[in-house]
């Protein structure tokens, strides 16, 4: 039987859904986070704002980080508990840096394409993030960012180690780089290995949706670089978006394409069970709801059902989780209005009552 | 509140006689019946005398201050290893010895940063550079015209400049960075 060409987008987001750059830099002179006063972590905020403040310097790190609009600035104390945990949920702050109460801000353009972090770990956590895989353009923002933000501040640098930081893991180059992924195929054929082996022989970390210490719930890794000392920033782009991206990406069009060939009733049922449970659900639970997007979206990246796209699918694994949920419906009081309105929610985006 | 039952440490009898002795350093519970209780008394499990218990204590204490305390922050060697994580630059230097395996262990066996360097750290490296340069040519000429003393104090300037291992006497840290509060 003759199979379709599966698309196949230039920016390969059939697999990767997002692309990240973080740094990690310290404000020279002054404690770390985890050794600072309360007085100490808000003179720190307060130098970093300061230095990205004015409209000029605001202005020119917009434009470094390729991203539009203003950057805003958010109290992280002052915020109620759930928009923090929304933040979270966009993968814009971490979760320890969601939950403490802590002098903390979090500064971000609207279009999310450049955050930053204030009193994480870290005096200051960059963020630069971009849909798809465009890892080479975000690491060239990043490094845009980190030279302008270098102009304005002193960071603290060891001539021998590099940018110093928080935890000895992070010091040198103070780099990640990384991919979401979507690897629903290579689960399905049990070669998840192939990937694991991989990143570990490049000294590379796999870890689940939410980052350290998450499952890869709904099939989605992130993968980033894990050394960052005794090796260059361009190097590390050149493991990841050389090597070991090209490979992922491969490897999972790879065993959709063998899977649709060799077993296509069985993927197919599953996606056309996948798509009805997700028309004619009333209650979802997130887990379930993120499994099956998760066979969905295999269905729909390998033209077995035609809808709704990648992108829909990609901003429900976002807005289905409970913040989002809460926030577009504040009416929801306990689990199960949660679990309706999610239901609801995911009904509407696949076009059913 | 009473105890709850535990039998004899050497019978199923219950335990009337509850001892604990630290013995370098460990914490060891006895639970004796009666009979048992009598028979080893006054040996391994009389009352520890109270000094000798204040001084395992306090042999505990320094096994748990053990190490470097930073001079900056004040971050001591039991803090980094419970949290994993450092106070302050200074901490780089001062734990520099703990910090080399867990270091090689984390990236792959490298010890030093060949990444880009902030612009103000790499105006202060090209100046040093330059300045070693020349100092070494200085150095060869003096040793050359048999200029010892000359040599010798060029010697001491190399040394001062030289970046070295962390934790090593005199070495720049962080400090070589101009500290923070450039204006913005």
């Amino acid at each position: 039987m003759s199979v379709p060409a599966a698309p196949r987008p230039a920016d390969d987001s059939d697999v990767v859904m997002s692309c990240r750059v973080r740094l990690a830099r310290n404000v020279a002179g002054m404690p770390f986070v985890g050794r600072s006063t309360h007085p100490q972590r808000r003179e720190a905020l307060e130098a970093i704002r300061g230095a990205c403040g004015t409209p000029e310097a605001t202005a020119a790190l917009v434009a470094a980080a390729g991203a539009t609009g203003t950057l805003a600035w958010v109290d992280m104390p002052s915020m109620p508990a759930r928009d923090r945990q929304l933040l979270w949920e966009r993968h814009l702050v971490s979760r320890t840096f969601a939950d403490g109460d802590s002098p903390r801000a979090v500064a971000l353009t609207q279009d999310e394409r450049f955050s930053m972090m204030v009193n994480e770990e870290d005096h200051l956590r960059v963020q630069v993030l971009r849909p798809g895989n465009a890892l080479r353009s975000a690491f060239d923002a990043a490094m845009a960012v980190d030279a302008a933000l270098a102009s304005r501040l002193g960071f603290a640098f060891h001539p021998r180690l590099g940018y110093l930081t928080a935890c000895p893991t992070n010091v040198g180059c103070g780099i990640r780089i990384g991919v979401m992924v979507h690897l629903r195929a290579l689960r399905l054929t049990n070669e998840l290995e192939k990937v694991k082996r991989a990143a570990k022989e490049l000294h590379l970390a796999h870890r689940g949706f939410h980052g350290e210490g998450t499952d890869a719930t709904g099939d989605w890794f992130q993968i980033s670089n894990q050394r960052t000392l005794g090796v260059t920033e361009h190097e590390l782009l050149e493991v990841l978006a050389g090597r070991v991206v090209p490979a992922i990406v491969n490897w999972e069009r790879e065993a959709r394409r063998a899977l649709v060939e060799r077993q296509r009733l069985l993927v197919e049922d599953r996606v056309h069970r996948g798509v009805a449970l997700l028309q004619a659900a009333r209650l979802l639970t997130l887990d379930e709801a993120m499994k099956q997007l998760s066979t969905v979206r295999l269905g729909v990246s390998t033209g077995l059902v035609g809808g709704p796209s990648l992108d829909v699918i990609n901003r429900l694994t976002i807005e289905i989780q409970s913040a989002h949920l809460r926030a577009a419906d504040p009416s929801i009081e306990g689990d199960d209005d949660e679990r309706a309105v999610r239901a609801r929610v995911v009904r509407a985006a696949f076009g059913a009552a | 509140m009473a105890a709850p039952f535990r039998s004899c440490d050497h019978c199923a009898k219950p335990a009337v006689v509850h001892n604990t002795v630290i013995v370098n350093g460990k914490v060891i519970e006895h639970h004796l019946c009666e009979e048992h209780a009598a028979a080893v008394s006054g040996q391994a499990v009389g009352p520890v005398p109270i000094n000798a218990l204040l001084g395992q204590l306090a042999q505990v204490g320094a096994a748990r201050a053990r190490g470097p305390t930073c001079p900056s922050c004040g971050l001591t060697f039991h803090d980094f290893k419970s949290t994993g994580l450092l106070g302050c630059a200074r901490c780089y230097d001062t734990f520099a010895a703990t910090l080399v395996p867990v270091l090689e262990r984390a990236h792959g066996g490298a010890t030093q940063d060949v990444g880009r360097v902030p612009p103000e750290a790499d105006v202060a490296l090209k100046h040093r550079n330059e300045q070693l340069e020349r100092l070494s040519r200085e150095l060869a000429a003096a040793v050359a015209a048999e200029q010892y003393e000359e040599a010798a104090r060029l010697r001491d300037m190399i040394h001062a400049l030289r970046p070295q291992a962390p934790g090593a006497p005199g070495a720049g840290g962080a400090g070589t960075v101009p500290p923070r509060g450039s204006a913005p």
